[in-house]
């Protein structure tokens, strides 16, 4: 799967023109691959009419079947044998359920790069160590989940001088310790290299609240950056605006907007999305969004909000070539930010409601993730 | 949070009020009974602060969002209750009735363990009151994720009516403290367990041969034509029906059965039946509305592709909903969320179909003509049906109708026949 390497070993990650052909051969191949190694995958592309040699212009990626995040949290669909997979990464599962998804040695191969030329564009990496505090999951060997190995993996962008996390394992459950994380805050404040700051949005709001409400702030050292990733999940109720949380931050912990970086990204679809100084999502090179009709899952225009459609030949242990979230979200074009990436950026406006709030039809609940055997 | 004797304790206490349970258990069950008319009382004045918007604030912390008590208020109305109570208990429910040589008290089952679900919220507070009006000691356990509109509603209600206080408990357990849930289900008399198959099989682990189990269980609900009374006016009254519930309900339409072994005639019908539904689909209000149907519509085709279950299926497609015609008979959970199942069942077929589903089986919402309605219904409910409705009412509730077949407050009751 070369075509796949070309691809993320590119060194412009924001020209999409430059690179709809190889990202086009690399669908082609990846698709391929699939319908010849998933026997599940091969009947829906037979099934709805699609075969890898359909895409010849950017405007046949649409074709591509399609398959909604959903589908992975009811059924593990592999493309290889699992004893030939890197690892095995579990979504966090907000509604219960939790897709599982293979990553092949070769979509590691081709993480690296993009990650290494996406960290220093957004100027993620530095040499000077840093203290970081974790606003997510201290990795356990019982948590299989995404976010939490991301962001693990962020603390590695500058030399990490020790960890300090949020959400603590007792008694076989995770419980957040947002006071202790205020109390490392204020010791790092005084130390010598700069802190990193790495975690889910929800809780760098709760914390901070938390902080302000205590009466403390914190003036940490220059250089100190937030890296937010994962979203507001669970916590989506409470979601406020980006501009009120990073006036926040700059209040409590003295970090200016400027060094504050987002990210996004899922497990189906691990492309590196991160925000530009205007904190927008530009799509890079890696992957393609289309914006689907939320009543007929039609392509629709620039501008238009509809469902989430992430595309990227990454990944050959699982098919998730054409993934749909339950996002919705929409498009505009790259010139319009001012930020001077061209690539088109994507809103995101929050999760369909799909699980409804009451459900007692026999099974709804199994089947919606909200099954509790108590 | 544990509530007990009307206030809240941290569960580090949890220990120690287990520990001294059964001995303030005993001494509640030996002193004077509780009254149906206290409780009354009780809710009925809680229901009109609640009304008033007393709790306006509490409420909005603690109910999700979206979801108000437009449709629970009415039932704690002392009308309401008092009707309830007659309904399923006759008039003078606990009077003594006299029989040739005894006399038979009613008296409650005693000490109720209730386990609610958490996707209905103020259902742990409903069933704690069904057991309180017929006099019960309710244990409750909370459902995960809870959080904290039962302790508040129950905090409000012995603050109303302190004679309450010894009458009600909460936990907050984990699931996996099966030791304590086994400790609270050696008190009771009874389990009352709601939710879904799991859940009923782990209650079923948990009683002891000397606790009885009340199990009100997830069920199944279907559309049956044969025939019509007001073509127009019934398809698209079953049409809103279906996607107003989102079909998540026990009484939610999940298949429309026809009284037909035509497939063409079956094929038909969903060409019929598409645009009702998408009138009502229409009507949703909300960005993406539509999304959570084509969502599940088209994540539950791929599922059949990859089972290759597929085969003789027809899909039909509409903006923001489907209708799925499938060649087998079963009742079966829909994809829910506007995607409606249609196949054939004629009439010879039902009832041998729907016993494979005993157990499950609630409501069926009949369409047909009106000189068959008498001898259909009597078909459905020999089948094992509990709720026989019009096609778009399937979801309503009909004052004193049942609970799947029972009327709860009797099962919370016990009789004691004393000879004379």
């Amino acid at each position: 799967m070369l075509s796949r390497q070309r691809l993320f070993w590119r060194l412009h990650p924001y020209d999409l023109p430059g690179s709809d052909r190889i990202f086009l051969r690399a669908c082609r191949d990846n698709c391929a691959y699939h319908i010849r190694r998933c026997p599940g995958y091969a009947a829906i592309c037979e099934r709805l009419g699609f075969s890898p040699g359909q895409l010849q212009t950017p405007e046949d990626l649409a074709k591509i079947p399609v398959i909604p995040t959903l589908f992975f949290k009811r059924k593990t669909l592999f493309s290889m044998p699992r004893r030939r997979m890197a690892m095995e990464v579990t979504s966090s599962g907000t509604s219960g359920k939790y897709s599982r998804i293979g990553f092949d040695w070769g979509s590691i191969l081709a993480e690296a790069p993009m990650v290494v030329n996406l960290g220093f564009r957004h100027h993620l990496v530095s040499a000077r160590p840093a203290h970081c505090v974790i606003l997510g999951y201290k990795p356990h060997k019982s948590n299989h989940t995404g976010v939490t190995r991301t962001m693990f993996g962020l603390s590695h962008f500058s030399p990490p001088l020790g960890r300090t996390y949020a959400l603590q394992m007792v008694d076989g459950g995770y419980v957040p310790d947002l006071d202790a994380v205020a109390a490392a805050l204020k010791r790092l404040e005084r130390a010598h290299f700069p802190t990193r700051v790495i975690g889910f949005p929800s809780y760098l709001w709760f914390g901070l609240k938390r902080m302000e409400e205590l009466g403390l702030q914190v003036k940490l050292p220059r250089g100190s950056r937030v890296i937010l990733a994962g979203g507001w999940k669970q916590h989506s109720a409470q979601e406020v605006d980006k501009g009120t949380l990073y006036a926040l931050a700059d209040r409590v912990l003295g970090i200016p907007e400027e060094n504050i970086n987002e990210l996004f990204g899922a497990v189906e679809h691990p492309v590196f999305y991160n925000t530009c100084r205007r904190h927008h999502f530009h799509i890079p090179a890696y992957g393609r969004v289309i914006i689907r009709d939320p009543d007929t899952l039609e392509p629709l225009p620039m501008g238009r909000v509809g469902l989430v459609n992430l595309i990227s030949p990454l990944m050959c242990a699982t098919p998730t070539l054409s993934v749909m979230t339950d996002d919705l979200g929409y498009l505009t074009p790259g010139r319009d930010c001012g930020c001077g990436i061209q690539s088109p950026y994507l809103t995101i406006l929050g999760r369909v409601g799909m699980s409804g709030i009451q459900t007692c039809a026999a099974g709804a609940a199994e089947l919606l993730g909200k099954g509790e055997a108590f | 949070m544990i509530f007990a004797n009307g206030g809240l304790l941290p569960d580090s206490e949890r220990r120690a009020v287990l520990d001294g349970l059964e001995a303030r258990l005993n001494d509640v069950r030996a002193g004077p009974p509780l009254r149906a008319e206290t409780v009354i009382a009780a809710v009925d004045a809680l229901g009109k602060r609640l009304e008033a918007g007393e709790f306006a604030p509490l409420l909005t912390q603690f109910l999700p969002a979206g979801v108000g008590l437009e449709e629970l208020l009415p039932l704690l109305r002392r009308e309401a209750l008092e009707a309830k109570l007659a309904a399923e208990l006759g008039p003078d429910p606990f009077g003594v009735r006299d029989r040739p040589r005894t006399a038979a008290h009613v008296l409650p089952q005693g000490v109720l363990f209730h386990i609610a679900p958490g996707n209905m919220p103020g259902l742990p507070v409903y069933t704690v009151l069904e057991g309180l009006l017929t006099g019960n000691i309710n244990l409750l356990k909370l459902p995960h994720g809870d959080k904290g509109l039962s302790l508040a509603a129950l905090r409000l209600l012995t603050e109303q009516e302190p004679r309450l206080a010894p009458y009600i408990y909460a936990f907050d357990l984990p699931s996996g403290r099966r030791e304590d849930m086994k400790a609270l289900a050696d008190l009771a008399d009874a389990l009352v367990t709601w939710g879904g198959d799991g859940a009923i099989e782990a209650a079923r682990a948990l009683a002891g041969p000397g606790c009885r189990l009340i199990e009100w269980g997830h069920r199944l609900s279907f559309a049956y034509v044969s025939g019509y009374e007001d073509r127009e006016g019934e398809l698209s009254a079953l049409a809103g029906h279906i996607v107003e519930t989102g079909q998540r309900l026990c009484s939610s339409c999940q298949v429309i059965f026809l009284d037909s072994e035509d497939r063409e005639a079956g094929l038909a019908f969903c060409r019929e039946f598409l645009p009702h539904l998408e009138r009502a689909a229409a009507g949703r209000s909300g960005a993406g509305a539509g999304a959570a149907a084509s969502l599940s519509g088209h994540t539950a085709l791929l599922e059949r592709i990859v089972d290759g279950r597929e085969a003789g299926e027809a899909l039909f497609r509409g903006r923001g909903c489907s209708v799925v015609f499938r060649p087998d008979r079963e009742l079966e959970l829909s994809p829910m969320e506007g995607n409606v199942l249609v196949k054939l069942l004629p009439r010879q077929a039902l009832l041998p179909t729907l016993r494979r589903q005993k157990g499950r089986l609630q409501t069926a919402g009949l369409i047909c003509e009106p000189g068959r309605r008498g001898e259909l219904v009597g078909l459905l409910a020999r089948a094992g049906l509990t709720r026989i409705t019009r096609a778009g009412t399937m979801s309503a509730a009909f004052p004193g109708e049942a609970h799947d077949g029972e009327y709860p407050l009797r099962r919370y009751l016990r009789v004691v026949d004393v000879e004379r």
